[in-house]
């Protein structure tokens, strides 16, 4: 079932709306946290795209390939593709060899399913090992599967309690939130992301029909990205989300790979357990937004509230600007031009003491139905990494309670997870530093317990 | 009478299926099918007299002896609901859920178990389910009739193993099925019997050619098995509400395993 599939491009080779920008002389107002940069000393990044550039039209390929094997997983630095989705499972595994048998199992599918291949034919009598919805030959498709575990995985296992991230808990309610249980938390997460909505669902039903004895589905939701059409000049801007406003302009910039090591990667500095290093915390939210409402909210309101120009993205400030400029909130103490309860001021206010707060934002928007009240159910499924989750999203969540934006948008769902670090090579799997830490403990306990004996 | 009966007509559909490896199978099967269709038929006897016993107490405006009927009742149709189901008007009048029809609970076409089911358990009460009553005696009987005088598919009884853990894996695992009254382990046991006694049949002509699937399949039948022997009371079970969330993925996982394991069965057996 895992015939290697025809040459494939590597992803990062798309062009860099960076590279474009700094052409235009842009280069200066790039930098989505202005001075900090200046002070971390970036000078020239490699050429990379933001993972928040919208995906350009035309530009993807089913044979856009995203490599499986890496310090850290696919899916978080990776720029986002047009679609994306959370499933998150119950795992049933009552000890390292069950978990690690999964673990393996998770690895085999997902470096099959991102390298793409032929599907195998099988006796017809007999149900097809594949779903086919693809066809049968399985392309890349710009595909990744990240995989991320809940505090619950931790917590329900004595021999699995003490590795737990030290951040990682279950979610917990925070003061907006109208939490709906059937779509919160779960052992294990997966993050699914690809170039086209079908490849996101094959790989989802694929992982499900191999591990039908250890994951129980618990919840899932999809989302996409507007693909965006270059401007003349060849710039790429933010896509929009559903509030109409461009999301992702103050992104940090995840091909700088010591401001990731710093933002994201959690390294050996951190007092984490050692299988740790390599992984990153995951905030998942499900956002609903209350369209019609901010649709009839006027225009001049709805820009307060963001804190930015809804048609260009402009920090209030500079108006007639773009969205690249680097918001500056420092002669305005008083909230006169952008007020200080406006959602991108709370989120980010640009001060030395929340410079550690900052997050790697990877948001889809997810457009699901209508309510019972006729009205659509529509938002954002927002995702982020982070090193530190309790300084990272919970920080900038707490800065964000009681916004006014709240009037218009209600998490609904989502949960905390802890992304495991990179699969190194063939013989490597996900987890693999994490079950031999469970596989040592157990030893060290059995040999205390003979002792005391 | 009945066993020599099937045996001739199967016998005669062997011969007419042309390709020899097809007959050969077929063949094989001859001695499981007749097997099933007793079983089928003892079930089908054992439902249409529940069915009596339990829509009377419910005319008799016996709330608590209809209450006590119900889920027993259902046993037999639910161990059999794979082959029940090939008369799809018959099932949807007997055996639908309020969520199959467009008003729910309201609608004129909902009928059967889980309209009497409403009434007892929502209502607490028999009023106005004498003609729901009347209907599901008169749809058992018809039921029996037709599957008595039906030719087994063998496709159909070797395929059931697997439906009826997709059965379960669809409604029971959820709850949803009797949410009323939340008798579903009752049924879960049913489908889990109904599912088990056709491997059982089968077992001797894949034996030794697929002992490893046969292991399997059998430790997965005792995870559900002894799961549902711990919420065992009296002749039968404890509320739905009652299954611990640990239970319940135990449950689920050893049921889809089954679902994905037993699709392979008709294969395994040489069917199309």
């Amino acid at each position: 079932m895992t015939k290697r599939s025809s040459p494939t491009r590597d992803i990062s080779a798309v062009s860099s709306r960076r590279a474009v920008l700094k052409a235009l002389g842009l280069a200066s107002a790039l930098c989505p946290f202005g001075g900090m940069a200046v002070a971390e000393g970036t000078a020239t990044p490699p050429a990379g795209r933001h993972v928040t550039d919208a995906p350009v039209a035309n530009a993807a390929s089913p044979h856009d390939r995203v490599p499986f094997h890496g310090a850290h997983q696919a899916g978080i630095t990776t720029p986002r593709p047009a679609n994306g989705m959370i499933a998150s499972f119950d795992v049933v595994a009552d000890t390292p060899d069950a978990l690690e048998r999964l673990f393996r199992r998770l690895t085999q599918r997902i470096s099959f399913l991102t390298a793409g291949g032929t599907i195998d034919e099988t006796d017809p009598r007999l149900p097809p090992p594949d779903s086919g919805i693809v066809g049968p030959v399985v392309r890349p498709d710009g595909l990744t599967v990240t995989v991320s575990l809940g505090a619950s995985l931790f917590e329900d296992r004595p021999w699995l309690v003490r590795l737990k991230p030290r951040r990682l808990i279950r979610m917990t309610r925070f003061p907006n939130d109208a939490l709906d249980r059937q779509n919160c938390h779960g052992d294990l997460a997966l993050q699914i992301c690809a170039n086209t909505q079908d490849t996101t669902i094959h790989a989802l039903r694929d992982i499900i029909k191999n591990c039908p004895d250890q994951l129980i589905l618990k919840w899932k939701q999809e989302g996409n990205v507007p693909v965006i059409v270059p401007g003349p000049d060849g710039t790429v801007q933010s896509a929009r989300n559903f509030l109409g406003f461009r999301d992702g302009s103050a992104n940090p910039d995840a091909a700088d790979a010591a401001l990731m090591d710093r933002l994201v990667w959690v390294g050996e500095d951190r007092d984490e357990p050692a299988w740790a290093v390599g992984g990153s915390y995951q905030a998942v939210r499900i956002i609903r937004n209350f369209v019609e409402r901010w649709d009839r909210t006027p225009l001049r309101e709805q820009e307060l509230i963001m804190g930015r120009v809804k048609n260009s993205g402009a920090p209030l400030h500079r108006r007639g600007g773009h969205e690249f400029m680097v918001p500056d909130f420092s002669d305005d103490p008083k909230g006169v031009t952008t007020p200080v309860d406006a959602h991108i001021r709370l989120a980010n206010p640009r001060t030395d003491d929340t410079r550690d707060s900052l997050i790697l934002r990877r948001p889809f928007n997810y457009s699901n139905g209508v309510t019972r009240s006729g009205q659509l159910d529509q938002g954002l499924l927002f995702i982020c990494y982070q090193a530190d989750l309790e300084r990272g999203f919970i920080a900038v969540q707490r800065r964000l309670d009681g916004e006014p934006l709240e009037e218009y948008i209600k998490p609904v769902g989502g949960g905390y997870f802890y992304v495991l670090p990179g699969v190194h090579s063939d013989a490597d799997h996900l987890g693999s530093a994490l079950i031999a830490a469970a596989r040592t403990g157990l030893a060290e306990s059995v040999n205390r317990e003979k002792r005391t004996r | 009478m009945i066993r020599k009966h099937v045996l001739a007509a199967l016998a005669l559909i062997a011969v007419s299926t042309g390709s020899s490896t097809a007959q050969n199978t077929t063949l094989d099967l001859v001695e499981p099918i007749t097997e099933y269709k007793i079983y089928v038929t003892e079930k089908l006897d054992r439902l249409v007299a529940d069915t009596k016993t339990f829509t009377d107490a419910v005319k008799a405006g016996d709330v608590t002896k209809a209450k006590a009927l119900f889920a027993p009742t259902r046993m037999s149709y639910e161990a059999v609901e794979p082959i029940a189901e090939l008369f799809s008007d018959l099932d949807a009048s007997i055996d639908s859920r309020a969520d199959d029809h467009e008003k729910a609970e309201a609608d004129p076409d909902f009928t059967g178990f889980h309209r009497i089911e409403h009434g007892l358990w929502v209502k607490n009460s028999t009023a106005d389910l004498a003609p729901f009553a009347d209907k599901l005696m008169s749809d058992v009987t018809e039921l029996r009739k037709r599957i008595t005088a039906l030719t087994l598919p063998p496709d159909k009884v070797v395929g059931g193993a697997a439906v009826l853990m997709e059965e379960v894996a669809a409604t029971k695992i959820s709850g949803e099925e009797d949410r009323y009254s939340h008798t579903d382990l009752w049924d879960f046991r049913a489908n889990f019997d109904g599912s088990y006694k056709i491997v059982e049949l089968v077992r001797p002509l894949i034996a030794k050619k697929e002992a490893a699937f046969l292991a399997k399949v059998d430790a997965n039948f005792s995870k559900v098995s002894n799961t549902l022997d711990k919420y065992k009371q009296g002749a039968g079970y404890v509320s739905y509400e009652k299954l611990t969330e640990d239970d319940r993925k135990v449950l689920a996982v050893a049921v889809n395993t089954l679902a994905e394991d037993l699709s392979t069965l008709r294969a395994k057996l040489g069917l199309d």
